[in-house]
C-alpha cells in the first residue's frame, strides 16, 4: 500500500521546488546514504561473496584452505544429491509451521484477542499476561537458552527434577525422545510477543462502531469475530507473517542450545545446518551453498505471501 | 562450556599484536632447510602468545615464560593474550585469523588432533630444525615424536599427554558383590561387572559406553577406538589408509549392541547436551559404577574429595576381548604451534623452548593431572610422589595413539553416526559396520577406505 | 426484553455485556495457564541467583545470599562487562535510529518505481546467515583495522539491523501524512531541518521501536562478539557468561550461582524497558506494520 497515489497529485511545494525526478530525490538519497554504506559494506559485499564462495570448496582447515578451487554447481549438486540435506528441510519446515505459524501467529493472536477482551473487562490477569510473554522474548537470547536447558535437561532439569518427581512420576528425556516438539515449544515461548503486540495494536484501532452496529444488528460474538475482526487484521496478519516466517526460518541458536540438532539430526534445521558446516566443519564453500539455499527459500516464502495478501487486498 | 578434552584448549594470539622482525640479520625468517637458528643473544622484535585458558592454570607458567624470555633476551617483547573462552568458540577464531593471513598470533596453543589439518592448509610452521638442535627433544620417547609427526615434519611440541582408564567404583562393585580387587580377564568381565550392579542396586547407573553425535570425541577415543584395538583390528592401517569394515568393528558394534540392548547405559548419552559432563559428575559421586574416561579427569574428583576418591575410584588399563587390562589409548594433548606466517618464528621458538623446560612440565601436570611428555619431568620429586600421576605417566607406555590425520573430524561423524545407530536400537552391528563404511568413503574418498 | 436489549443499545458504544461466570472462570484459567507457562522458566534464575549452592533446577534457595551477586563484580569484572554492554548497545541504538530515521523516511518520500522492489530485497537480505557471511565480514573488519575495538563492534552490530528496521521506518513513515513537511517546506525550511523538527517528533513511536530493537539486539549479541573481540578489558557480558562456565580440575563445574545471577543482572534491566515503553511499542509496531 504504498502512496503512490499521494505522490503522482500535484504536490503542494515551496517555490524552489525542483520538478524532475533526480532533482526531487536528491536530498532522499543522500538520506539513504549512510545506512546505504553500511549495508554496501556489511551485507551486500558479503552476501556477494558467499555466492562466490559456494562455487569454491574453501575451506578453514585442511588443504582446502591452502588452495581453495572453483567447482562451479558442485556444492549444489552434493547438497541436493545429499539425504541429510532433505532431512533438514523437514526438519525446517516442520518447525516453521509448528512455531512460527501454530504456535507464534495462532497464539500470538489468541492471546491479543484475549487480552483486549480482558482490557475491557478490566481483568488485571490479562495485563500479568501480557508482561510474562513479553518478558520472554525481550530477554536476551543467551539467558532463554539456559532457561529452556534448565527445564528440559534430563538429569538435573526442573522438568524431571522437580515438577514429575512432584507428581511421583518418572523422569522424562524430552530432549531425546521429543526433539521437535521440545524445541518448538521453547520457540514459541520466545516469539509469541511479536505478533501479540502488533494484533493488540491492530485490535485497538478496529472502530468499536463497526462491533455496535453488528451488535445492533444481531450478530453473536463468533459472527462478529469472523465478519469484522478477521478482516480488519488481514492485511497485518499477513505481515506479522512473512516476518515470523523469516526470522523463524533463521533461528537456530535457541535450537543449537537445547539438542544442537540431535538426536542425530532430527532437529538439525537448516540455520544450524549452515552453522555447522561453516563452524564445525569449516567447510565454507559448502556453507554458503546452504546459505544461498536459504535466502532462495526465503525468497519463494515471500513471493508466496506477497500473492496471498495482494489477492485478497 | 568446555569441552570433555583438555588438550582442546587453544591457543590464539590476539590480533593486536604484529610481529615485526626489527633485526633481520640477527633473526632470519626460519626455513626448515635453513641453517641452525641464532642464539639467544641475538633475538630481538616482538612476538604474541595468545591461549585460552578455563582451568587458570596455566597463566602463571606463561607469564613465567614470557618474563623469562624477555629477561634473557633485552629488547624483546612478548605479548601474552589470555583468552578466557572454550576452545570450540576459540578454534573458528583463530582459523579466521589464519586464514586471513594478517594479524596472526605467533604462538599459539591447541589441540594435537588438529596438526593434520593445520598443517595440510599450510597455517603452521615444521619444527624440525628447531627440535633437532635442542638438546632436551632427546628427553621425549620416541612414541611422542612420532605422534607429533606428520608427513614427516615434527609440528608442535606437547608438554601434557592424555591417557584413559577404565575407571570403576569400588563401593558400587563391592555392593553388587564383586571382589574389592576386581580385575577383568576379558572385555566380558566389565559388562558382567555393569550387568551386576545392575540387578543388584536400583540407584546406580552400571556402565557409560559414549555412542553418537552428543558424545563428540567420546565417542571415538573412549567407546569405538579402544573397542576394535580391544577385539584386536585397527581403525587405520600403517600406510594412512581407515579401516571401513572388519570382523574387529563388527564385533566392537556387537558391543554396543549388547550393552545398550540390557539397558547397562543410558540412552540419555545420545540426547542430552555435552553428556560427558554428567557422566563424569556421576562417578566422581559414586552413582555410576564403570566409566572409559580422560585421565585428567581423576584430577577433578580428588581435588573435590581426596580420601574418598583415592578410596573408591578405581582405575585400570582397558582390557581386550581374551585378555585382562593391557592398553589404552593416549593422546597428544595441547600443544604449542608456532604459525607460519609468524614474522618472529626465532622468538617464537625461543618462548616455546623455554615454557617446555623440565620443571615447567612436571609442575603443570601435578596441579592439571597429565602424564608428562618428557621423561625427566617424570623424576622431578613433587611429580612422583603422587601415585596417580606416575601410573598415568606408566600406562603411556601402553597407549596407542590415533595418527594426527587432516580428517579426523569427518571420521569422528561417520563413527558418531555407527555407534548411535547401533545404541539407538536402528541399526543391527553388521548394517551399521556396512553403512560406516559406505560414510567413510563418502566422507574422505573411497581411495582412503579398506575393508578387512 | 425488548426493553432491556434496548436499553443495552443506549449505553455507550464501547460499553460490552457484563461477563457471564463461565466466561470470567474460563478466561481466567486460560491467562492462568499462560501466565505460568512464560514465567516458570524465569522462577530457575530468580532462585539460584541468590542461593550460594545453586542447582540446575528450580528450588528454594537452599543458602540465601546476595553473594553472588558480589562475586560476579570482584572476581569476574562483570562491572567492565556491563559497563561495556550498555556503551556497545547504547551507541549501536544511537547510530541506528540515526540511520534508520534519515533512511526509512528517505525511502518513504523516494519517488523511485522500483522502490517496492528495493524494499523487498534489502528485506531479504537480513535472512543471509551469519556463518556464511563470518569470513567476509572477518575479512572486512581486520582490513578495516575494526578488530579488536568498539567501532568495529557497534558499525557491524549497526549494519545487522538495518534491513528489518530499515523497513519498519519506512512503513511508519509511509503513514505520516506529508503535509506537516510540507507546511515546513512552504514555511522556508531545509528538507533536513523539516525532517528533524517537525516530522521526527510526530515519529516518536516509530523511533522508539527502532531504539528499542536495536538496543535489544546488541544488548543480546554473543556470536559477532567472540569473534571480534579479543581484549579482556572490552569484553561484554556474553564473554563474562562464558567465563563463567570454566572447567574446575578437569571436569565442567558450572557455577549456577553465578551464572544465574549474572543472568538476573543482564536480562532485568532490558526487561524494565520493555515493559515501561510497552505503549510505545505497541504504537509504534502497529504503526510500521501497516501496508505490506
Amino acid at each position: 500500500m504504498d502512496r503512490g497515489a499521494e505522490a503522482s497529485a500535484p504536490p503542494l511545494r515551496g517555490p524552489a521546488y525542483p520538478l524532475n525526478v533526480v532533482g526531487r530525490n536528491s536530498t532522499y538519497v543522500a538520506g539513504v546514504m549512510p545506512a546505504a554504506a553500511l549495508l554496501a559494506l556489511f551485507f551486500v559485499g558479503p552476501a556477494l561473496w558467499a555466492l562466490y564462495s559456494s562455487l569454491t570448496n574453501l575451506a578453514l582447515v585442511g588443504i582446502d584452505a591452502a588452495n581453495p578451487r572453483f567447482v562451479g554447481i558442485d556444492n549444489y549438486t552434493r547438497l541436493l544429491a545429499d539425504p541429510d540435506f532433505w532431512t533438514v528441510i523437514r526438519n525446517s519446515v516442520t518447525f516453521v509451521v509448528g512455531s512460527a505459524v501454530i504456535g507464534q501467529f495462532g497464539l500470538g493472536l489468541g492471546l491479543a484477542l484475549l487480552i483486549d477482551h480482558a482490557e475491557h473487562r478490566r481483568w488485571w490477569l490479562g495485563t500479568l499476561a501480557y508482561g510474562a510473554v513479553l518478558l520472554a522474548w525481550v530477554n536476551p537470547t543467551l539467558i532463554a537458552g539456559f532457561l529452556w536447558v534448565a527445564m528440559y535437561d534430563f538429569f538435573f532439569g526442573s522438568l524431571n527434577h522437580v515438577f514429575l518427581s512432584s507428581l511421583g512420576a518418572s523422569p522424562v528425556d524430552w530432549l531425546g525422545s521429543f526433539p521437535m516438539p521440545a524445541v518448538i515449544v521453547a520457540n514459541i515461548w520466545r516469539g509469541t510477543a511479536f505478533t501479540m503486540i502488533i494484533f493488540l495494536g491492530a485490535l485497538k484501532t478496529i472502530p468499536p462502531d463497526i462491533y455496535e452496529a453488528a451488535r445492533i444488528d444481531g450478530a453473536n460474538a463468533w459472527r462478529r469475530f469472523w465478519d469484522h475482526t478477521l478482516p480488519s487484521l488481514r492485511p497485518i496478519a499477513a505481515l506479522a507473517l512473512l516476518s515470523i516466517t523469516m526470522s523463524t526460518f533463521g533461528t537456530f541458536i535457541v535450537i543449537q542450545t537445547l539438542t544442537n540438532g540431535g538426536p542425530g539430526i532430527n532437529t538439525e534445521v537448516i540455520a544450524l545446518y549452515a552453522f555447522h558446516t561453516a563452524f564445525k566443519s569449516f567447510s565454507i564453500g559448502y556453507g554458503s551453498a546452504i546459505a544461498v539455499v536459504m535466502l532462495a527459500l526465503n525468497f519463494a516464502f515471500a513471493i508466496l505471501y506477497l500473492r496471498w495478501s495482494r489477492a485478497r487486498a | 562450556m568446555s569441552t570433555y578434552s583438555r588438550r582442546k584448549f587453544l591457543k590464539v594470539a590476539a590480533a593486536t599484536g604484529l610481529v615485526v622482525a626489527c633485526a633481520p640479520a640477527a633473526s632470519p625468517s626460519a626455513s626448515p632447510s635453513g641453517a641452525a637458528p641464532s642464539q639467544a643473544k641475538g633475538l630481538t622484535g616482538t612476538i604474541t602468545v595468545s591461549y585460552p585458558d578455563e582451568l587458570g592454570v596455566k597463566p602463571k607458567y606463561v607469564d613465567q615464560a614470557a618474563q623469562a624470555v624477555q629477561t634473557k633476551n633485552s629488547g624483546t617483547t612478548v605479548k601474552v593474550d589470555l583468552q578466557k573462552i572454550s576452545d570450540d568458540l576459540y578454534y573458528p577464531k583463530l582459523l579466521l585469523a589464519l586464514q586471513s593471513g594478517a594479524d596472526v598470533p605467533d604462538v599459539f596453543h591447541f589441540g594435537g588432533d588438529s596438526i593434520g589439518e593445520l598443517a595440510d592448509a599450510g597455517y603452521i610452521e615444521p619444527l624440525d630444525t628447531y627440535v633437532n638442535a635442542w638438546a632436551d627433544w632427546s628427553q621425549y620417547p620416541a612414541s611422542i615424536k612420532q605422534g607429533a609427526t606428520y608427513k614427516g615434519h615434527v609440528w608442535a611440541i606437547p608438554y601434557g599427554m592424555d591417557t584413559r582408564w577404565l575407571y570403576f567404583r569400588r563401593d558400587d562393585l563391592q555392593k553388587a558383590g564383586l571382589a574389592a580387587d576386581w580385575m577383568p580377564t576379558k572385555l566380558a568381565d566389565v559388562v558382567t561387572a555393569a550387568a551386576a550392579v545392575k540387578s543388584k542396586e536400583a540407584n546406580v547407573q552400571p556402565y557409560a559406553l559414549y555412542a553418537g553425535a552428543a558424545a563428540s570425541d567420546g565417542a571415538r577415543d573412549h567407546a569405538f577406538v579402544p573397542l576394535v584395538w580391544a577385539y584386536g583390528g585397527d581403525v587405520v592401517t600403517s600406510d594412512g589408509k581407515w579401516v571401513g569394515n572388519s570382523a574387529a568393528i563388527r564385533k566392537a558394534l556387537t558391543y554396543y549392541q549388547t550393552v545398550y540392548t540390557q539397558g547397562l547405559s543410558p540412552k540419555e548419552i545420545l540426547t542430552s547436551t555435552k553428556p560427558w559432563t554428567a557422566m563424569r559428575a556421576k562417578l566422581g559421586d559414586g552413582s555410576l559404577a564403570l566409566l572409559f574416561e580422560g585421565g585428567w579427569v581423576y584430577g577433578g574428583w580428588a581435588s573435590k574429595d581426596q580420601a574418598g576418591t583415592q578410596k573408591n575410584v578405581g582405575y585400570i588399563l582397558h582390557p581386550t576381548e581374551n585378555g585382562g587390562p593391557s592398553f589404552t589409548i593416549g593422546g597428544l594433548g595441547t600443544c604449542w604451534y608456532i604459525t607460519a606466517k609468524s614474522k618472529n618464528k626465532d622468538l617464537a621458538w625461543e618462548f616455546i623452548k623455554t615454557w617446555n623446560n623440565k620443571d615447567t612440565v612436571a609442575k603443570i601436570n601435578i596441579e592439571d593431572p597429565h602424564p608428562v611428555a618428557r621423561s625427566d619431568s617424570a623424576d622431578v620429586a613433587e611429580f612422583k610422589a603422587q601415585q596417580y600421576l606416575v601410573d598415568s605417566t606408566k600406562s603411556l607406555e601402553k597407549a596407542k595413539f590415533l595418527p594426527p590425520d587432516p580428517n579426523l573430524s569427518k571420521i569422528t561423524t561417520a563413527i558418531q553416526k555407527a555407534t548411535g545407530r547401533v545404541a539407538n536400537g536402528d541399526s543391527s552391528p553388521d548394517d551399521a559396520a556396512k553403512q560406516y563404511s559406505a560414510d567413510l568413503k563418502q566422507a574422505i574418498g573411497a581411495d582412503k577406505v579398506i575393508e578387512q | 426484553m425488548t426493553t432491556r436489549a434496548a436499553s443495552r443499545a443506549a449505553r455507550s458504544t464501547a460499553a460490552p455485556r457484563g461477563a457471564s461466570w463461565v466466561e470470567t472462570v474460563a478466561a481466567h484459567l486460560v491467562f492462568g495457564v499462560v501466565v505460568l507457562f512464560f514465567l516458570v522458566p524465569f522462577l530457575w534464575l530468580f532462585t539460584s541467583a541468590f542461593d550460594a549452592d545453586a542447582v540446575a533446577y528450580i528450588r528454594l534457595p537452599a543458602k540465601p545470599t546476595l553473594d553472588n551477586f558480589v562475586r560476579i563484580f570482584t572476581e569476574h569484572d562483570f562491572g567492565r562487562a556491563l559497563v561495556n554492554s550498555v556503551f556497545v548497545a547504547g551507541s549501536t541504538m544511537v547510530l541506528d535510529v540515526v540511520a534508520v530515521s534519515l533512511a526509512g523516511y528517505s525511502l518513504s518520500r523516494l519517488d523511485l518505481r522500483f522502490k517496492s522492489w528495493i524494499m523487498y530485497a534489502v528485506l531479504l537480505l537480513q535472512t543471509m546467515p551469519l556463518s556464511a557471511t563470518m569470513v567476509p565480514i572477518y575479512g572486512l573488519a581486520r582490513a578495516l583495522g575494526l578488530r579488536n575495538s568498539y567501532v568495529g563492534l557497534i558499525l557491524i552490530h549497526a549494519a545487522i539491523e538495518l534491513p528489518f528496521l530499515i523497513w519498519l521506518m519506512k512503513n511508519f513513515f509511509d503513514n505520516v501524512p506529508r503535509y506537516l513537511e510540507e507546511a515546513a517546506w512552504l514555511d522556508g525550511r531545509s528538507k533536513l531541518r523539516a525532517l528533524v523538527e517537525v516530522v521526527l517528533p510526530v515519529a516518536r513511536n516509530g523511533i522508539g521501536v527502532v531504539a528499542g530493537l536495536s538496543f535489544l539486539a546488541a544488548w543480546a549479541e554473543v556470536l559477532m562478539m567472540i569473534i571480534l573481540i579479543d581484549s579482556q578489558d572490552l569484553k561484554t557480558v556474553p564473554l563474562a557468561f562464558y567465563e563463567t562456565l570454566r572447567t574446575q580440575g578437569g571436569y565442567t563445574e558450572v557455577q549456577y550461582g553465578l551464572v544465574a545471577a549474572m543472568g538476573v543482572l543482564y536480562a532485568v534491566p532490558v526487561m524494565a524497558i520493555f515493559l515501561a515503553t510497552r505503549r510505545m511499542m505497541v504504537r509504534g509496531l502497529v504503526a510500521s506494520s501497516r501496508g505490506l
